[in-house]
């Protein structure tokens, strides 16, 4: 076994052998990538890619391994080396690019319009506004969730977050040139949570947020680079003439000064001022590094050719022409057990574990000697692993955590077993196929989710879904992606015969789309999510296979509008049960179509729509009844449009105007046969309307008529004395006699027109009986009138109906005639008072 | 006749707490607005899970109903909360285009009643006022009406079902109950029974949205299935529509018919005399204060049996027993009173004072009763109730039909209400199958003469074939046959599921035996139904019968307090032994296991467990009557081992039922019960 180099090669000291950093090879590139000094170059953190573009302002030889192009192209390349991407530009001149927090490439123009391409090189495209196209944009600064811009009147225009929204503008500097050199602290630095832009003008800065600009009244400028710190609470800040100051972020506190002229080696300007974690700041030249320390000493590190250096939160990443490196503080683990003569307990039980693979019996002895130590050296042990990048010390040290772990009775595995997850996953993804250098510190801040996402934005789905198992993540943000991706990979194939070929196609492509998510289980995915991404590529006939998989209804249906594929949309609202969702769709096709096809559509419809159709009608009967009468009239709906003429009928004050809405309600009616007594009772109606406006004339508007019902017209007819016209009435609606003699019967009595009443028992047998009669009369309190019928009731009722009438002493008598003692009696018991007790004694007594 | 007491005790603890709805609706309602304009359909269903007191607290100003004309309102901000439709948009745009108009700025927020509605914001967008308002929603569902009833409280489900053909209410239902397997965990089965595939379609929502919700992102554990629920029966109002038609002949249902229940509460008039106040406040002006409101609660009784235990003892009883009953409770009060003050000692004095309060409640509540009673006996002593009621057990023994036809034609011409003449001519139709063509139209006839030409609509609405529940017989040629297939069996039915007992005196025991003692001696299909998945025993013959043996070896006297004679109830396996009888009904049957990961594991304990007490939900889509309720409980009582939880998306009563048909009441604003029948 070949032995690996040791760690601390690459380590070198500081203040006097105390502190180490240690230069970490990555990846060596060689001729990957091009002379880095003719781009402009932007880096993407967390071990992201980096972004290049030519720099017009460099001349460059023809003829070598980059071709000549004329339009702006940005190459994309990961950390490894391999070229991700290459898009060219084809808007106004770009002013700046640089990464988001999603790692997607932000592009501005001086036309204030901006790009976010993804790693695939689709982009969504937003601009600042109109007012910032027209002054144009000189320059730009962008951080992981926002970018700040500077117009060409010398304004800052803010913008948060990635999701397009409109610009702030920040306080005016109130500048007369642009800044010699600025920069911006993000706003999670901030401890007011807004963002603060450093601009450095004359011999000072000026410090802007949105509120306010302040001159920092300094004389040491002007600043040729302006850096803050990643926690940014300290700002490094060169001078003209090469001195290196770093100041804590208020300027309240000169923290260090170095002079950058008296660098050995140092040609030419310098290229990039950087930190190095929040003491450290590496200052860039052609071909050489330099590591200032906060006391002023330095680390030299030679490259060949430029070097592009990306700020990391737990170090720096140098990318040069032929390798990528990480430079950092060695964490405190690793330098616990590696610094050479380190005799802490965690280098101990290092030492131990290669004495006891020795089969040295020193193994013992040192384990002895640490061991109320051990646990310590055991987590320090796990903690150094996740620093080293080789596999090779990982699993040294891990082993060496868990020999020391067999002397433990205690000890929590949990962060054992983790470690060793994790090194595992990011050993998979610094692969240089990969290319995602991720420290442990990295991984662990952003999460694994994220990094997942990463993955699938590189279209590596089998990394991402393994690495999702094997974390116990859910499969559903890979599988989407990899719908997404799969649908946009396969164009559909032409080959074959037109129609059908693309129809198959798209079964294909379906059937490997559900069939991956129902092996994997990825039931939360959301299959309107992916038909929609199948649209937006113009496979229409894809997006309704995919529809028909999305359970939701909701999110089937305003996709499936917007593909215009009305009928369906229709159809999946209509089952989905919710009504909304139908109006949704119902309200929207009678916007967008002609109302003809509108119509058509859901007559086509027939069974499956009628719920659709009963739902426009609910709406148009209060909203938009033109709509609903052409709608009945063109479905031939005869009774509809009767009973929708009926209902405006009762709506209306206007008489003429009510009986002109009858009679296009009979007329309706009369062209279904089916319906004639419909059609005859509508008739009805609009003669009863007629005769009751007649009745108002007569009357001279003192009664009202119109409108009430034929019973009611009659009665009012009797009781105001029209006793003919209630006759009449009465022949010619063929009233029944029945129903005739009770309203008139109702009616005398209500105007008491009691001798009426008597001529009109007497005009005929009553149809009713005499009952009825007395009943009513005693209910309406004319005990007296009631009592000359009840002699014409059958003879059995008439001592009870006496009694209502409150005639004790003819029922008794009635009682006698009929020689019904035993009624007699009954009476007896209820008598009311002594009077009638007593007469009714004498009337039993009579009797016998 | 069983105890109420003994179904209140032993519900407290077994029932499901149904007040954790209750709160749930009584926070959404929290925000700091100032004026409020409420939907008078909603007043009630609101009073039920908050109070003005609450409101205040909330920095609410004044209230109002939500009516046409002008609204004034003194303070910035104005909250309209109503159920979406159109009308009530339509009025608040209005109120907006005023405002502008006048120039008052106000700041509008709408919350609707139970969700968003896109239909809302286009009505508003086409009024021209959707800028100018804030809309969100008020889950107000299940509320509920007692401690084991819990409603939508959605007025005319009947009417924008299965005229309207709006299915808003299907899924606003399916939500609710969405939401109770949220809280108790997943119906282990969803039985029911549904024309039109209405309760076809619920159940297929319900299944549908389960595995969505259960596998997503919901915090809530779904994946349960409950242990306290056993099934969900779900029935709709077409599988039974010849109940609701009848009058209701329990004291609750009685109050219902004749005085009018809304949302739990019945209007009284509190001296007995002086009903004209009643009357005036339907007539009530535009945009009453809330004050006036509080006015009409005074004389409104809200019937719960959490302030008034009396009405537990009451409510399901048949009409006929509750003077009887009054009486018992006014004699033993009396008693109380005496006997309390006979105390010699102090602490006897103390007792009873202690006791006073309880003794004062009741004493009000029998007061109350009394009332009620008074005012009913009168009313169900009138001709025509009798003439009707007469008329409806012949039409349910299909004894001589055509003189029953004949006898409503009296009706008419006797001026009786329309919604009776209405109810007993759909009673015909449906029990007979048809009625013939010639009566028909001239029962048709005499009622458009009688009542106004401008029932036709109503009456082509009950004969359509999405409702038909009036037809004449035989069918004309043309109706498809289809329609011709949703003829009721009837008189398959009444002896299949045992519907008549007969009335004669030696029967009589045998009713009070049964549920049909709701209806004196008729059974009402729809709990019947619910009897042939849960209490199979009891459709084919009485359950309690059994038990009387062992009942009269008790105190004679004594009402049944022995859990010893009563049988366990059986788990719930379908339609099992009554398909051929559910088949014959028109309207598809549903029968769903829902499928749950710890299925198989939830039955283990719960097979061992026999003496748990399982809950059957029983939903009610269009809505039930008091009697069903009452029945139901009745068949609960029967059984240990189950509880019944009703749910309905409203309590209907056949008048309630043609009117919403018909569309009265609609317009007629909060009060619709009519107080003079």
């Amino acid at each position: 076994m070949v032995e690996m180099e040791h760690p601390t090669l690459t380590w070198q000291a500081m203040q006097e052998g105390n502190v180490f950093y240690r230069r970490q090879q990555c990846y060596s590139t060689p001729d990957k990538l091009p002379e880095l000094g003719d781009y402009i170059i932007a880096g993407c953190r967390y071990g992201g890619p980096i972004a290049l573009m030519r720099d017009n302002t460099k001349l460059t030889a023809l003829g070598r391994s980059t071709p000549a192009v004329s339009k702006s192209q940005i190459q994309i390349y990961s950390p490894a080396g391999e070229s991700l991407l290459t898009f060219s530009w084809d808007q106004g001149r770009i002013i700046r690019f640089g990464w988001t927090i999603e790692e997607k490439l932000a592009v501005l123009n001086e036309e204030g319009v901006y790009r976010l391409y993804d790693l695939q090189g689709d982009y969504e495209q937003f601009s600042l506004g109109s007012e910032a196209a027209e002054l144009g944009i000189v320059d730009a600064r962008i951080h992981d969730n926002g970018l700040v811009a500077l117009t060409s009147t010398l304004t800052l225009l803010e913008v948060k977050g990635w999701e397009g929204v409109r610009p702030l503008t920040l306080a005016n500097p109130g500048l007369s040139e642009p800044p010699h050199s600025w920069a911006v602290i993000p706003p999670d630095l901030n401890i007011s949570r807004h963002v603060e832009v450093l601009l450095s003008v004359d011999a000072t800065i000026h410090t802007v947020d949105n509120l306010e600009s302040v001159d920092q009244r300094l004389s040491r400028g002007p600043f040729t680079h302006v850096s803050p710190s990643p926690n940014g609470k300290s700002l490094a800040l060169l001078t003209f003439n090469g001195t290196l100051w770093v100041v804590s972020a208020d300027f309240q506190r000169n923290m260090a000064e170095f002079d950058t002229s008296t660098v050995v080696g140092a040609e030419g300007p310098v290229r990039q001022v950087e930190w190095c974690g929040n003491d450290a700041i590496l200052v860039t030249w052609h071909s050489l590094a330099v590591l200032v320390g906060p006391y002023g000493d330095t680390l030299h590190y030679p490259y060949y050719g430029s070097t592009f250096a990306i700020t990391e939160m737990d170090g720096v990443r140098v990318i040069g022409q032929e390798v990528c490196d990480l430079i950092q503080k060695v964490p405190a683990s690793s330098l616990s057990i590696f610094r050479p003569g380190s005799t802490s307990a965690s280098a101990i039980l290092f030492d131990a574990w290669e004495s006891f693979n020795k089969k040295s019996p020193k193994a013992d002895e040192n384990i002895r000697s640490i061991k109320p130590e051990l646990a310590k050296a055991v987590n320090e042990c796990i903690d150094a692993a996740g620093q080293e990048w080789e596999p090779y010390w990982q699993r040294r040290l891990l082993n060496a955590a868990k020999f020391g772990r067999s002397f433990l009775d205690f000890h929590n595995p949990t962060d054992f077993v983790q470690m060793g997850q994790t090194l595992k996953v990011l050993n998979a993804v610094r692969f240089y196929e990969v290319g995602i250098p991720l420290t442990y510190t990295q991984y662990n801040y952003a999460s694994p989710s994220r990094l997942i996402t990463r993955l699938t934005s590189r279209n590596m789905h089998l990394l991402a879904l393994r690495i999702s198992a094997f974390l116990g993540l859910k499969p559903d943000a890979v599988l989407k992606h990899w719908a997404c991706a799969k649908i946009l990979k396969s164009r559909p194939t032409t080959t074959g015969t037109g129609k059908d070929a693309e129809l198959s196609g798209d079964d294909d492509v379906c059937r490997t789309i559900v069939e991956k998510f129902e092996e994997l289980g990825g039931s939360d995915v959301s299959y309107a999510d992916i038909a929609k991404k199948a649209w937006e590529v113009g496979r229409g006939g894809l997006a309704t296979k995919l529809l028909d998989h999305e359970p939701k209804g909701s999110d089937q249906v305003p996709l499936l509008l917007a593909m215009k594929e009305d009928r369906l949309a229709l159809v999946k609202a209509v089952d989905s049960g919710d009504t909304d969702l139908v109006y949704h769709v119902l309200l929207h096709l009678h916007k967008r179509l002609p109302l003809g096809s509108f119509f058509r559509l859901l007559e086509d419809g027939g069974k499956t729509l009628a719920p659709a159709t009963k739902l426009l009608e609910v709406y148009a009967r209060e909203q938009n009844r033109e709509m609903l009468r052409d709608f009945y009239y063109s479905d031939d709906r005869r009774v509809e449009s009767a009973v929708l003429s009926l209902d405006e009928a009762s709506r209306m004050q206007d008489q003429s105007s009510k009986i002109a809405a009858v009679k296009t309600a009979q007329k309706f009616f009369s062209e279904d046969k089916d319906r004639s007594f419909e059609a005859k009772v509508t008739d009805e109606y609009s003669r009863l309307l007629t005769i009751q406006q007649q009745l108002e004339g007569e009357a001279d508007g003192k009664i009202k008529f119109f409108g009430s019902s034929l019973d009611e017209t009659i009665r009012l007819c009797i009781v105001n004395g029209f006793s003919k016209r209630a006759d009449k009435l009465k022949s010619d609606f063929k009233v029944p006699d029945k129903r005739f003699w009770y309203i008139k019967l109702y009616g005398l009595t209500e105007s008491r027109d009691f001798e009426g009443l008597e001529t009109f028992a007497k005009s005929k047998r009553s149809p009713i009986g005499y009952e009825a009669f007395v009943r009513h009369l005693v209910e309406k309190g004319y005990q007296k009138e009631a009592i000359t019928y009840v002699a014409r009731c059958d003879p059995p009722k008439r001592a009870d109906l006496y009694i209502e009438c409150g005639e004790w002493r003819m029922a008794g008598k009635e009682c006698k005639d009929r020689n019904d003692k035993a009624k007699l009696d009954d009476l007896r018991k209820r008598a009311p008072n002594s009077l009638i007790q007593r007469e009714l004694d004498q009337i039993a007594t009579n009797m016998k | 006749m069983a105890s109420g007491e003994q179904a209140s005790t032993s519900s407290a603890d077994k029932q499901l707490d149904v007040n954790i709805l209750k709160e749930i609706a009584k926070k959404d309602l929290v925000n700091g607005a100032k004026t409020l304009v409420l939907d008078a359909s909603l007043a009630g269903p609101l009073g039920l899970v908050t109070e003005v007191s609450l409101l205040k607290h909330h920095g609410v100003d004044k209230m109002f109903w939500l009516e046409p004309g002008p609204l004034t309102s003194s303070t910035n901000n104005i909250v309209y909360i109503c159920r979406p439709r159109i009308k009530h948009v339509k009025i608040i745009a209005d109120h907006i285009k005023r405002h502008a108009k006048e120039s008052r700025k106000h700041n509008y927020t709408l919350l609707l009643v139970p969700r968003v509605s896109t239909l809302v914001s286009r009505i508003l967008e086409e009024e021209g006022v959707l800028g100018d308002v804030t809309i969100s929603s008020y889950n107000l569902q299940f509320i509920p009406i007692a401690e084991d009833v819990i409603s939508l409280e959605h007025e005319n489900t009947l009417r924008e079902l299965w005229v309207d053909g709006d299915e808003t209410i299907i899924y606003d239902s399916a939500q609710a109950l969405l939401n109770v397997q949220r809280i108790f965990g997943h119906f282990p089965q969803i039985i029911g029974k549904g024309d039109y595939a209405q309760a076809r379609r619920l159940a297929t929502l319900l299944s549908r949205q389960n595995p969505k919700a259960s596998n997503g992102s919901s915090p809530e554990p779904l994946s349960s299935s409950s242990s306290k629920i056993d099934s969900l029966i779900i029935l709709d109002r077409r599988v039974d529509m010849i109940t609701p038609l009848l009058t209701q002949l329990t004291y609750e249902g009685l109050v219902d018919e004749l005085v009018g229940i809304k949302n739990c509460k019945s209007f009284n008039t509190t001296a007995g005399a002086t009903s004209a106040p009643t009357a005036s406040t339907s007539t009530t002006p535009a945009a009453i204060p809330v004050v006036a409101v509080k006015k009409d609660a005074k004389k409104k009784h809200h019937l719960t049996t959490a302030t008034d235990p009396l009405f537990a003892e009451l409510r399901d009883l048949n009409f006929s027993s509750v003077g009887k009953k009054l009486n018992q409770v006014a004699r033993r009060l009396n008693e109380d009173y005496k006997t309390n003050l006979q105390g010699q000692t102090v602490a006897q004095l103390r007792d009873f004072v202690g006791k006073l309060g309880g003794l004062q409640t009741e004493h009000q509540a029998l007061g109350l009763h009394t009332r009620l009673s008074e005012l009913i006996v009168p009313l169900t002593r009138t001709d025509v109730f009798n003439k009707s009621l007469e008329i409806q057990q012949n039409l349910l023994a299909s004894y001589e039909v055509t003189a029953q036809l004949n006898a409503i034609e009296d009706l008419i011409a006797q001026g009786a209400d329309m919604q009776i003449v209405l109810r007993l001519l759909c009673l015909a139709s449906l029990t007979a199958g048809g009625v013939k063509a010639k009566n028909l139209e001239n029962i048709k006839r005499e009622i458009l003469q009688a009542y106004g030409y401008e029932y036709l609509p109503l009456l082509l609405s009950l004969s359509a074939p999405s409702l038909s529940v009036l037809f004449p017989n035989p069918l004309p040629p043309s109706t498809p046959s289809s329609v011709a297939a949703l003829k009721y069996p009837f008189a398959q039915l009444r002896k299949s599921l045992r519907l008549l007992i007969d009335d004669n005196p030696e029967a009589l025991d045998e009713v009070e035996n049964d549920i049909s003692f709701v209806y004196s001696g008729y059974a009402p299909i729809s709990v019947r139904l619910v009897q042939c998945i849960a209490q199979k025993g009891g459709v084919i013959s009485n359950p309690a019968e059994k038990e009387k043996a062992s009942n009269e070896a008790n105190s004679a006297g004594d009402q049944k307090k022995l859990s010893i004679g009563k049988v366990q109830a059986h788990p719930i396996v379908g339609w099992k032994g009554f398909e051929d009888v559910v088949s014959v009904i028109p309207g598809q049957t549903v029968e769903i296991v829902q499928k749950t990961s710890n299925n198989v594991v939830a039955s283990g304990p719960l097979a061992a467990l026999g003496s748990t007490t399982t809950t059957t939900v029983v939903f009610f889509l269009g809505g039930c009557t008091y009697t069903e309720i009452a029945a139901l409980r009745w068949v609960g009582r029967q059984n240990k081992g189950r509880k019944f939880l009703v749910a309905t998306t409203g309590i209907v009563s056949g008048a309630s039922i043609i009117e919403g048909i018909a569309g009265i009441g609609q317009s007629a604003g909060p009060k619709t019960t009519a107080a003079t029948v």
